[in-house]
């Protein structure tokens, strides 16, 4: 344990979920670290998942869910408000990365996949996108296995493969929050394997919150552990 | 599970009623094919006109369906350029934009649109030629265009609902894949939910257009009329298949005249159910394309 | 970029709003140019009284009993061998000979009305003309007869759809106590799937109200007021078309608003019933 000034990255007060007027947890103080991965367990349907659609707003997407409290994020400006009515949620979701727990590549090729980021961006050079897409594979341990199939479908890669796709994907806009629903819940061993390393790797870059039900997992790769159980947000 | 009497009338009533429905339709179908057949041929068509200029619309045909078929093929043109964009817009809205009242109060309204007799929507565009021809200039009367217009209404309702339904049956995980990349509402919708959709959307509309040429009833209150040649403009009169097998059956005048019924029955039927075909061929030929992988 | 966001969302709802004023504007239209009926207190008249132009007498009740007859008539023909149909498509025969008709029934769906009419003036009318052997054969039985094979696709898929609906563990359930086919329906599949049979025969009494063609071209159209099935009978769709031609400016042709606004009321009544029966089934 480094002793010294802790780095707080995201700060949560008060946070409470609502889906369809039915509370699922409230009241949630908790910060999390700059450069750690944060695990967060719990039995299922206690809105472990809708505790990170929380930090990137994508529940706004669903009807009938509600959020209140204060979230604020620090990106390198002192903190921002996440949910200040001005606050522009694409640049949120391009600051925060997240990767769901069943693969969900786009219906194109792996190349595109990787370029549709980019380009939701704005990004039109070409040779920046290439070494983009390139750069981001060879951190996700995917670059060997497809560099001679890029435009191929992504849909044809095994589960593992998908699941390392998409996080290339979550990180080729070089975001500094990666949210990660349990990832690798659907995968075989050898892939759980490549992923816990990749994030290993990551946390040098980013901020981690993972869920994830497999104690192992939470053992191997954890700075710290989160519980989420009966509405409430835990040390382990 | 025992097999008693009362299984086996159950079983009996079920295969009555089966081969009843099917042979009433063999027998409509077969008695058209058989009395029709006859009449099939380039001539049914073109009557004299040599068929490539008639295809350029150098020579007028007479006598021939050719006006009837290209009136046919303009309305679909017309009223599907008015029906697409609103309906397409609106399926969007319902789907991806209108909270639960809302779509309820609008998906009713649809609906009722959809139960209204087709000749009433027919006399609706009449009416509304009637304004037309009142308030803004007494040259408008019933024609191509007015018709195509009632037709677009009628088909209004199907497209709304097949792009709704369409959109509201992808997954959440496709949903939300391009919104967690940064992705707008409206990049969204066009990036990644209306791609996903297309094969159902696509065969709501062949559907629509199957709908559009076989109508009668509006096109009947709203500018057809039985001879017209090729419609100069969409201000003028013009003649449509149905409407032309219509009149045929109550006007007709001698042996000839009735053959060319029964002809441009099969034509017709050949048109409706190639549409019907391509709609469901389309539909299982795209969806296999752009089958997400989830 | 915002602002184009705001702007697609305004144009798609502009486009809904407009849809849904169409559907209004067919009412609002139908209701105005029947005024001058209303107006002149000959509302009565008009829905009660017989049609007879040379005398005066504007009274559309020929057409609107002609109307519920041909579509009752048609429900009677088409409700048991629709009903049939789909046992024969979900029990009887649920593997490849059930989904053949399916398809079958689906494919009936794309042939044009005019088509039915058609055939049914050369092949039905002179059919039942020698059966019946007085009349020219066109009567609400030969309307009735060919109608009921039009809406007959509707109310066929819209049972199986009921029928698939009831859940499986009801089912396993009745052939764990030992129920025969025929017992399973009695008790189960049917009572479970009535509200869904119920809103399929209330639209297919729409759909037949509303047709026209078949009308126009095989029951007649005679404007006495029909006394049995044997009688020639004019609809209120074919009374439309037939009015058309007349003059502008007379109350014959007035009448004609006031018969589309009737049918306009008739069909939207049986869209809300068939909503609310609907809903009872989920």
């Amino acid at each position: 344990m480094i002793m010294g000034k802790k780095q707080i990255k995201i700060q949560i007060k008060d946070l409470g979920f609502y889906y369809k007027n039915q509370q699922i947890f409230e009241n949630i103080c908790i910060e999390f670290e700059n450069n750690s991965i944060t695990t967060i367990s719990g039995p299922s349907g206690q809105g472990k998942s809708s505790f990170l659609m929380a930090l990137n707003r994508l529940w706004e997407s669903i009807e009938g869910a509600k959020v209140k409290g204060t979230i604020r994020m620090d990106f390198g400006k002192g903190f921002e408000n996440i949910y200040h009515k001005n606050y522009s949620v694409t640049k949120l979701r391009q600051r925060v990365g997240m990767v769901f727990q069943v693969p969900n590549p786009l219906p194109m090729s792996i190349y595109k996949n990787i370029e549709f980021p980019l380009k939701l961006r704005g990004e039109k050079n070409k040779t920046i996108i290439a070494e983009k897409v390139e750069q981001t594979l060879i951190e996700s341990f995917l670059w060997e296995e497809v560099k001679d199939r890029l435009f191929t479908d992504a849909g044809l890669l095994s589960g593992g493969q998908q699941q390392r796709l998409c996080i290339a994907r979550a990180l080729v806009l070089e975001p500094q929050v990666l949210l990660l629903d349990e990832p690798t819940s659907s995968l075989d061993e050898k892939s759980v394997q490549v992923i816990e390393d990749l994030l290993l790797k990551l946390k040098k870059k980013c901020t981690i919150i993972l869920v994830s039900h497999h104690i192992d997992q939470v053992d191997r790769i954890a700075d710290n552990k989160l519980v989420l159980s009966d509405r409430r947000l835990v040390q382990h | 599970m025992g097999k008693n009497v009362w299984d086996m009338l159950l079983g009996f009533f079920a295969w009555c009623c089966a081969i009843l429905l099917a042979g009433s339709m063999i027998l409509i179908i077969g008695f058209l094919i058989l009395k029709g057949y006859k009449a099939i041929s380039l001539e049914l068509i073109f009557a004299n006109t040599s068929p490539l200029d008639a295809l350029l619309f150098k020579q007028q045909v007479f006598g021939g369906l050719f006006p009837a078929m290209v009136g046919t093929f303009f309305l679909i043109l017309l009223s599907m350029g008015f029906a697409l964009p609103l309906g397409l817009a609106s399926g969007i809205f319902l789907a991806e934009y209108a909270p639960g009242s809302i779509k309820k109060i609008f998906s009713l309204c649809f609906d009722i649109l959809a139960g209204v007799p087709s000749i009433v929507i027919g006399l609706f565009g009449f009416s509304i030629t009637i304004l037309l021809h009142h308030s803004f200039n007494s040259q408008i009367f019933p024609c191509l265009l007015i018709s195509a217009l009632s037709l677009a209404f009628l088909v209004l309702p199907y497209i709304i609902k097949t792009t709704q339904v369409a959109l509201e049956s992808i997954p959440l995980l496709i949903r939300l894949t391009a919104p967690s990349l940064g992705a707008t509402k409206l990049e969204n919708i066009f990036l990644v939910l209306l791609p996903a959709s297309i094969s159902d959307i696509t065969s709501g509309i062949v559907l629509a257009i199957g709908r559009c040429a076989e109508d009668t009833a509006v096109i009947m209150l709203t500018g057809v009329v039985a001879v017209a040649g090729i419609p100069k403009s969409i201000f003028s009169g013009f003649e449509a298949l149905p409407f032309y097998i219509y009149y045929i059956a109550s006007e007709y005048s001698d042996q000839s005249e009735l053959m060319k019924g029964y002809g441009a029955a099969i034509i017709l039927l050949l048109i409706c159910s190639g549409l019907f075909g391509i709609s469901h061929w389309g539909k299982n030929r795209l969806t296999a394309k752009t089958r997400f992988n989830y | 970029m915002q602002h184009r966001e705001h702007i697609a969302g305004i144009i798609f709802w502009g486009a809904t709003v407009l849809s849904a004023g169409v559907t209004l504007a067919v009412l609002v239209f139908m209701v105005i140019l029947s005024l001058p009926i209303i107006k002149n207190d000959m509302i009565l008249e008009v829905l009660m009284g017989p049609w007879s132009p040379d005398y005066g007498l504007f009274g559309i009740l020929p057409m609107i009993v002609g109307t519920l007859c041909i579509a009752l008539l048609s429900l009677v023909f088409s409700f048991p061998v629709s009903l049939g149909c789909s046992i024969f498509i979900e029990i009887i025969r649920p593997g490849k000979p059930g989904r053949f008709l399916k398809k079958f029934v689906r494919l009936m769906t794309a042939v044009p009305t005019v088509i039915y009419g058609f055939v049914g003036v050369f092949l039905l009318v002179p059919h039942v003309r020698g059966f019946v052997s007085h009349g020219s054969g066109m009567c609400i039985l030969s309307a009735s007869l060919m109608l009921g094979l039009v809406i007959s696709p509707t109310m066929i898929l819209f049972f199986s759809q009921s029928f698939a609906r009831v859940p499986k563990t009801y089912l396993n359930a009745v052939d764990a106590l030992g129920g025969t086919q025929f017992q399973k329906f009695i008790y189960l599949l049917f009572p479970q799937a009535w509200p869904g049979i119920l809103t399929g025969i209330i639209l297919a009494f729409g759909r037949a109200m509303g047709d026209t063609l078949i009308a126009l071209m095989i029951s007649g159209n005679s404007v006495m007021l029909p006394t049995s099935p044997l009688d020639s009978a004019r609809t209120l769709t074919a009374h439309i078309a037939m009015i058309i031609a007349a003059d502008f400016g007379s109350i014959e042709f007035k009448t004609i608003f006031l018969c589309g606004g009737i049918l306009y009321l008739l069909t939207s009544f049986g869209i809300l019933l068939a909503r609310f029966s609907a809903g009872k089934q989920n």
